[in-house]
């Protein structure tokens, strides 16, 4: 099954936000189940574009790559996330979709996470 | 709240050290305690980042304490990223300020080279959003490259105005004994000559090696005190008194995707004004300024966020050469973090040290004439957490 | 007598056309220029190198007790076809690195040993380095071991080098990574830089004198109590460096 990654809706006022926080960002809300803390959750759209971009040579230590190509995407509806990029000739302002994908693998935790291409 | 004033400051060198981190924050706390001709504090803070994690060192404030012999005061080590300098002079200010101490020693230190470059490199980025930001394999320089990307779409800033960047405060930095880098560079060198690209080779697109600052050790310290011992002081030493005029501090998101406006410092510019607020003083009133350059993008959008100049104008004034020593407003006469080095918990006292001095008429070859007020803006994380102060000169 | 013993002893190179000297520029500004030396002038590197053989971060140890060998070796003619370019910087020595031709087709990547901090200068000598074997000896492939991790990165990760694990290095018989024609001449645009002819005044001074380097690095002192005294008798004199002479 395709993981999707997750935005977190106040169950009061139904601002999203992503990442995760304990409280809404918009309206101060915590709603409270028991000592459980809950958000409606809703996945976040897969396309959108792309704000800005980098390629980077100064990698954490268990990264074998070059480089990685990352970039700051703003997704349909607004929210916007930082992801990985597989696009070959990056432009502010082109129009990206993304999947969820292996994103780093320090062999003793795997993260999956966006990965964006370009949107014909 | 009652006047803040500086009596002491003290530095180490930013270079490689191989003394132990403890070591390195006393050696500027005593340097600063000759400084002021006293010989007791009421309470010690201590600012660093990376000693429980690199330097297998917690309690660090417990140990310097120890190592100064200075027992029974009170201390406590304060953390806020690159922001730990600033953050605990601010705490000392409040300290004093409420009356409850009537001097108080702030000593910042940092000892990165305890491990490689890479596992350093790790380090500062554990300073990202753990499930945002930094499984995709963020560090620092990739926010900073992301930024400075989308600024100079923006407002056209080049990266030949990034290189006069590193070049003014590589030359400042060789007027600074102190400073970790002291190699001028040139143009020619690192941007328009044939070998530019393999001596400046990409660390962040559009960033460059010449672009962000090196990882150094080092240590800084300023003694803060009541008026009632500041002027006692200030007679015995005969030196000006330097006033902590104001300070202020805000916060941002934790995740740079999350910024309202992904070219806005809206951090700096809270906290900015909140300094300016407290000190009745405003922008135009600075004298020399001590800005947060880890990344020379930073220098320009700070100086525009704190107010110096019109947002997006800031590479402009670089190019007139108003932000050089004997320029309208000099900024990073130390070198900044750039050359004179980035000891990250000691560089929010660095600065302090450096604006202290040049108030004082101190800086030797990279003085500011008539410096009045100086301010300093101290970045914590990528923009979350900023502190800056404003010093006068009375 | 001794000078047929001599004639067994002494290997016999092969003709391996000169590296034409090139030069520089620095981040700085300065003028750097790279050009090959002759068996003669190595005893005025060895010292230089010889300084660092204790020096025991960043490997720079390894690499230079290795370095040290290979060129004396190679001064008293008991090294097989080997090749020593020099970076000298207003003459200041700034690198030294080295390899040799194995046969037609393959070279042996010896070592680079950068002198000078800071400024790129290793990556400037290991580019000539391969521009040499690729170019001039015309090799088919380089064989590469890293002693350093800022070695491997620099080389094996950024240049994409193939593994030739069944290769044994000449350098401790580790396995060899290769730098082949097809990579090289893909990486030609970023990996060959400098400039040619060296301009005759620049060529003069540099072959005038092999001078000390000028920044070179320092060993660490050790401080642990018992030996700390023998380094730093004030208690921090290294800690906060007084003003340069300038």
């Amino acid at each position: 099954m395709q993981k999707q990654i997750l935005g977190y809706k106040c169950k009061k006022c139904g601002a999203v936000h992503y990442p995760y926080r304990s409280r809404c960002k918009k309206c101060g809300h915590t709603e409270w189940k028991g000592l459980d803390i809950v958000f409606d959750t809703v996945p976040l759209p897969d396309t959108g574009k792309l704000l800005t971009f980098t390629d980077v040579y100064a990698l954490p230590a268990d990264f074998e790559a070059v480089k990685l190509s990352l970039g700051i995407v703003e997704l349909e509806g607004g929210q916007r996330m930082t992801a990985r990029l597989n696009i070959e000739r990056p432009e502010i302002g082109m129009k990206v979709k993304g999947k969820v994908e292996l994103v780093r693998d320090n062999s003793y935790q795997k993260n999956f996470g966006m990965v964006f291409y370009a949107d014909k | 709240m009652r006047d803040i004033y500086v009596i002491g400051t003290g530095i180490t060198s930013f270079t490689r050290l191989e003394y132990p981190l403890a070591e390195i924050a006393a050696y500027p706390a005593v340097a600063a305690l000759r400084d002021a001709g006293i010989d007791k504090v009421d309470h010690i803070y201590v600012s660093n980042m990376g000693g429980g994690r690199v330097n297998h060192q917690t309690g660090l404030a417990s140990a310097v304490v120890d190592h100064l012999s200075m027992f029974p005061v009170g201390a406590e080590t304060i953390e806020n990223g690159p922001a730990s300098g600033a953050s605990a002079i601010k705490t000392a200010a409040m300290a004093i300020g409420s009356g409850m101490f009537e001097t108080v020693l702030v000593t910042g230190a940092e000892r990165m080279n305890e491990v490689n470059a890479l596992d350093a490199t790790d380090f500062v980025a554990s300073l990202s959003h753990p499930l945002a930001e930094a499984i995709y394999g963020v560090t620092l320089p990739s926010l900073a490259g992301m930024f400075a990307r989308l600024y100079m779409h923006k407002y056209g800033v080049t990266e030949r105005h990034l290189a006069m960047v590193a070049i003014k405060n590589h030359a400042n930095a060789c007027l600074n004994q102190f400073a970790h880098v002291q190699t001028k560079i040139t143009m020619e060198g690192i941007l328009d000559g044939k070998e530019a690209a393999t001596n400046n080779p990409p660390i962040a697109l559009p960033l460059r090696f010449f672009d962000v600052c090196p990882v150094s050790d080092g240590g800084a310290a300023v003694i803060l005190a009541s008026a009632e011992v500041a002027k006692d002081v200030a007679k015995k030493t005969g030196k000006p008194l330097v006033k902590l005029a104001g300070f202020g501090q805000a916060t941002d998101t934790h995740a740079v995707h999350e910024r309202e406006d992904p070219t806005s410092l809206t951090a700096v510019k809270i906290a900015a004004a909140n300094a300016f607020k407290m000190a009745k003083l405003a922008p135009k009133d600075v004298s020399v300024a001590e800005l947060h350059d880890a990344f020379t993008i930073l220098e320009i959008a700070e100086s525009e966020e704190v107010g110096f100049f019109e947002r997006g104008k800031g590479h402009l004034a670089l190019e007139r050469g108003e932000t050089q020593i004997g320029g309208k407003l000099p900024i990073n006469t130390s070198g900044g973090l750039k050359a004179r080095g980035h000891a990250v918990g000691a560089t929010g006292v660095a600065q302090a040290h450096e604006i202290i001095l040049q108030l004082r008429g101190e800086a030797g070859k990279r003085q500011v004439k008539d410096a009045k007020v100086g301010f300093t803006c101290n970045f914590g994380g990528f923009g979350n957490n900023v502190v800056c102060l404003a010093f006068v000169r009375e | 007598m001794s000078v047929d013993v001599e004639q067994i002893l002494r290997p016999v190179d092969h003709p391996m056309p000169p590296f034409p000297p090139k030069y520089f520029t620095l981040a700085t500004g300065e003028t750097m220029v790279i050009r090959q030396i002759s068996r003669d002038e190595i005893p005025d590197v060895l010292p230089h190198v010889e300084a660092l053989v204790h020096h025991d971060r960043d490997y720079y140890d390894v690499v230079s007790a290795r370095v040290y060998s290979e060129l004396l070796a190679h001064h008293k003619h008991r090294y097989q076809d080997q090749y020593v370019l020099v970076a000298q910087c207003d003459g200041h020595l700034a690198a030294v690195v080295n390899g040799r031709s194995v046969d037609a087709t393959y070279g042996m990547s010896l070592h680079t040993l950068g002198l000078r901090r800071g400024l790129r200068v290793g990556a400037h000598a290991f580019a000539a380095k391969m521009e040499y074997h690729m170019d001039f000896l015309g090799h088919k492939e380089v064989l590469i071991v890293a002693e350093s991790p800022i070695g491997f990165r620099r080389w094996m990760i950024e240049y994409k080098l193939e593994k030739r694990f069944a290769i044994p290095h000449e350098l401790g018989g580790c396995p060899s990574f290769s730098l082949t024609k097809e990579l090289f001449d893909r990486a030609r645009g970023s990996l060959i830089v400098g400039q040619r002819p060296v301009p005759a005044e620049l060529l003069k001074k540099a072959e005038a004198a092999i001078l000390p380097p000028t920044d070179p690095p320092k060993a660490a002192p050790d401080f642990l109590a018992a030996t700390r005294a023998k380094y730093d008798s004030t208690g921090s004199a290294i800690i906060a460096r007084l003003p340069k002479k300038n």
